[in-house]
């Protein structure tokens, strides 16, 4: 057994803003070390419990790299189906704590003097923190899992956490409002709180035992997964004030932010526009003769009841997920249009215009008629409540996906009129899918015989 | 005395007296007259909906003399506030609102056709306690309370709420209302317990109680609920006392535990109605403005300044109502 893996877990491995952290960052001397390759880390790298070396692209020779493999980590995972777990071990490997929180904060402070806390750079940063702690809590024995939970609930948070703030988690369904214990505005997660302030009213019962069963550890989980988010933000938009009032940044902080918006810019050329040879549905131009009957019924024109759920509720996220990421189903993540789309230029050139003259077909025509009902659409492609749509509103609503078949049916009957595709999908989207693969088979074999038959064999 | 009077419409002569002799400008409450600018106004002419929409008012003053010289059936403004109000563009916010009617509180004692003092004295004690529960449990301020006419509004204008989605809203309403059944059983440590919602006095497991309780103490015998038989109607009446000292492990007992299951599930989907959920979720809805005539029933809407004195039928009552005929 390796010895290292034996070591006692230090909370600075999940929270980069522990006082343990922060010593980490005091002991740290010179930043310029952060280049030279780094024999410790090397070494801890090749060492972690089934970490992969036989490609040397895939260990961090320094901080820097370190720093940059925190995020392509992120990005790939969300991004690709075949991600590969074994290039990355090192990163849920404790031992490399100090290096972790030192490329945590070089990471930080790179995409806020060079993009400010509204950019891509910024939010994929703290996306990619939120991922990458959750997932590290997930390898946690239970008995450390507890004990960290408990350290950071003591230190991190203010004994007052407000339900209010994680709105968005209770949009998204993550967690239910009924679950969490609420007193006066607070979330109860402390245990001195909750003996304090609600323990006495228990009668014939434990405090301390009701506490374990009532908070759970997944609401706690959840709720500091997402302060340490939040913190992570908070601090971005901090350091950007900061780099504001100085003359010249950092070159190497400069530097390190383009590597990170290549990185970013990775998935695009993989996923976002080309065709690949897994057999996954990549985002492309949409194709309309693929688009199943109850889509090319609203592009028609509604000209009765259920207009607007038709439009905005139906069509829009049709559209979006058809045009931009027709695999939403098939697979786990969330993504958000930007990821995508960056300049939005599909969303304004191809998607909108398609949703708004469906718009202006119906009777009457829906804009005339009600002209705000276009904040509803942007809405529902996650760009909130706004009438025009901006990368800094994005996220302030979530990205609506497809409504299923059974949704269809009991909302907007009279969309539904099934042919024989329909009968083997559950969704609108997979029946687009579906089409466009069977469209593309035949244009294939028509066309090009030779050269689909060479396909099949690279794809075997 | 006035009752005989009340409830009936008004005619136009009596709205035109109303807003010319009686109505003040001042009547408005502040809430709306601080925000006047960008808030959109409706307003219903001829008692068929309000049909006259996307009104902006850029000061009180003009508002004032609009309501003056149209005497409308009914006013109302938006519970959100917009940019360009004129196209209910740009949104900025809205406030959160709780809309109890008097004449849809799911078990009424009063069995009127309509709405009558009893069922609206009911709906002020549920408003109460969702006042308790948005404060003390979910630590909102800046509530208040308006009489419609039918029922009551709450209206929160708490900044923390008024961003949120309907999504969120939805979930308050359901909180507030016991309108989902609690879990009873909670596991830790891989060893699960059951535990019923009357023994964890906190949280939402309280609001439930409190809220089932009040619908079971309210119960008559031509109460019908889903699931719930004659006999089990009848069994829950007669040990019903036991709740008002909190004598739930024995009233569930007495009930047995799986008709109590029965029980409180279809208590819990009837809560649903305490509030009209349509009206909390809906971010543009627009709502009755207060110091205006709700001609139908010729009563004022009226702002709640005290919830424990107040009374509708002293407070709402516009005068001409008192000078009619019988
Ligand atoms: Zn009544």
């Amino acid at each position: 057994m390796n010895k290292y893996s034996i070591c006692m877990v230090n909370v600075a491995f999940i929270n980069p803003f522990s006082d343990e952290a922060r010593q980490i960052v005091r002991e740290y001397g010179n930043l310029n070390t952060i280049y030279q390759e780094n024999g410790d880390l090397i070494q801890l790298v090749t060492r972690s419990p089934s970490q992969d070396i036989s490609d040397e692209e895939s260990i961090p020779h320094n901080i820097m790299d370190l720093a940059l493999k925190r995020m392509e980590w992120y990005v790939k995972k969300r991004n690709n189906l075949e991600f590969d777990y074994r290039k990355y071990s090192y990163l849920y490997n404790r031992n490399i704590t100090n290096f972790d929180v030192i490329a945590f904060y070089l990471l930080v402070q790179a995409v806020s003097v060079k993009f400010g806390p509204n950019s891509r750079e910024s939010r994929v940063m703290v996306e990619a923190q939120g991922k990458l702690m959750e997932s590290r809590m997930g390898e946690l024995l239970l008995s450390e899992k507890r004990d960290i939970l408990g350290t950071i609930l003591n230190t991190l948070l203010p004994r007052e956490v407000k339900w209010t703030m994680f709105a968005d988690l209770l949009s998204s369904r993550k967690i239910k409002l009924t679950d969490l214990v609420l007193d006066q505005g607070n979330i109860i997660l402390d245990k001195d709180y909750f003996m304090e302030n609600l323990g006495f009213k228990l009668e014939h019962r434990d405090p301390g035992k009701m506490y374990d069963l009532l908070i759970g550890d997944k609401i706690k989980e959840l709720i500091i997964n997402r302060m340490i988010m939040q913190k992570t933000e908070d601090y971005i938009s901090e350091v950007y004030q900061k780099s504001q009032r100085q003359v010249e940044p950092n070159p190497i902080l400069l530097e390190l932010a383009d590597k990170v918006t290549e990185i970013l810019n990775q998935p695009m050329a993989t996923y976002g526009y080309r065709g690949g040879a897994t057999g996954k549905v990549e985002a492309s131009p949409l194709n309309q003769e693929a688009f199943p009957p109850c889509v090319k019924i609203v592009l028609e024109g509604m000209k009765s009841g259920g207009r607007n759920d038709a439009i905005i509720l139906f069509l829009t996220p049709f559209i979006s997920y058809a045009r931009l990421y027709p695999d939403v189903f098939r697979r786990n993540t969330t993504l958000r249009v930007s990821d995508v789309d960056p300049e939005l230029a599909a969303v304004e050139k191809e998607i909108l215009p398609l949703i708004h003259e469906a718009a202006e077909r119906c009777t009457p025509p829906l804009f005339e008629d009600q002209p705000q009902e276009k904040v509803n659409i942007n809405a529902k492609m996650g760009f909130g409540m706004h009438s025009e749509i901006e990368l800094k509103h994005e996220g302030e609503t979530t990205w609506y996906t497809p409504m299923s078949c059974e949704k269809v049916k009991l909302h907007l009957p009279s969309l539904c009129k099934p042919d024989k595709t329909c009968k083997s999908i559950g969704n609108p989207l997979s029946y687009y899918i579906h089409r466009l693969t069977d469209l593309r088979y035949e244009e294939a074999t028509s066309e090009e015989p030779g050269e689909e038959s060479k396909q099949e064999s690279r794809e075997e | 005395m006035v009752s005989d009077q009340l409830l009936k419409p008004a005619t136009p002569e009596e709205r035109r007296r109303y807003y010319r002799e009686e109505w003040d400008v001042k009547d408005i409450p502040e809430f709306i007259s601080n925000s006047v600018q960008k808030r959109e106004f409706g307003f219903d002419h001829m008692g068929r909906g309000p049909n006259d929409r996307y009104k902006v008012f850029r000061s009180m003053d003009l508002l004032r003399k609009f309501l003056r010289y149209r005497a409308p059936f009914a006013a109302y403004s938006s519970v959100a506030f917009y940019e360009k109000p004129q196209r209910r563009d740009g949104w900025i916010k809205s406030e959160l609102v709780f809309d109890v009617d008097a004449k849809d509180i799911p078990i009424r004692e009063c069995g009127c056709q309509g709405v009558c003092e009893v069922c609206l004295n009911q709906a002020l004690e549920i408003i109460s306690s969702l006042i308790d529960t948005l404060k003390g449990d979910l630590g909102l301020k800046d509530i208040h309370v308006v009489y419609s006419g039918r029922g009551y509004h709450l209206r929160l204008f708490d900044e923390s709420v008024m961003t949120m989605d309907s999504d969120v809203r939805g979930q308050i309403v359901q909180y507030l209302s016991g309108a989902e059944l609690p879990r009873n059983e909670y596991a830790a440590e891989g060893v699960t317990y059951k535990l019923e919602h009357f023994t964890i006095p906190f949280g939402y497991p309280q609001v439930f109680t409190d809220r089932t309780r009040y619908a079971i103490l309210h119960l008559t015998p031509e109460t019908q609920l889903d699931e719930v038989n004659q006999k089990l109607l009848k069994d829950v009446m007669k040990n019903r006392e036991l709740l008002e000292d909190n004598q739930w492990g024995i009233f569930r007992s007495k009930i047995g535990p799986q008709r109590y299951l029965k029980l409180i599930r279809s208590i819990a989907s009837l809560n649903m109605a305490l509030v009209d959920a349509k009206v909390s979720i809906d971010l543009k809805r627009i709502l009755r403005l207060p110091s205006s005539l709700h001609s139908m029933v010729s009563m004022k809407c009226t702002e709640v300044k005290n919830i424990e004195t107040f009374d509708p039928f002293k407070e709402a009552v516009p005068k001409f109502v008192y000078e009619r005929k019988s």
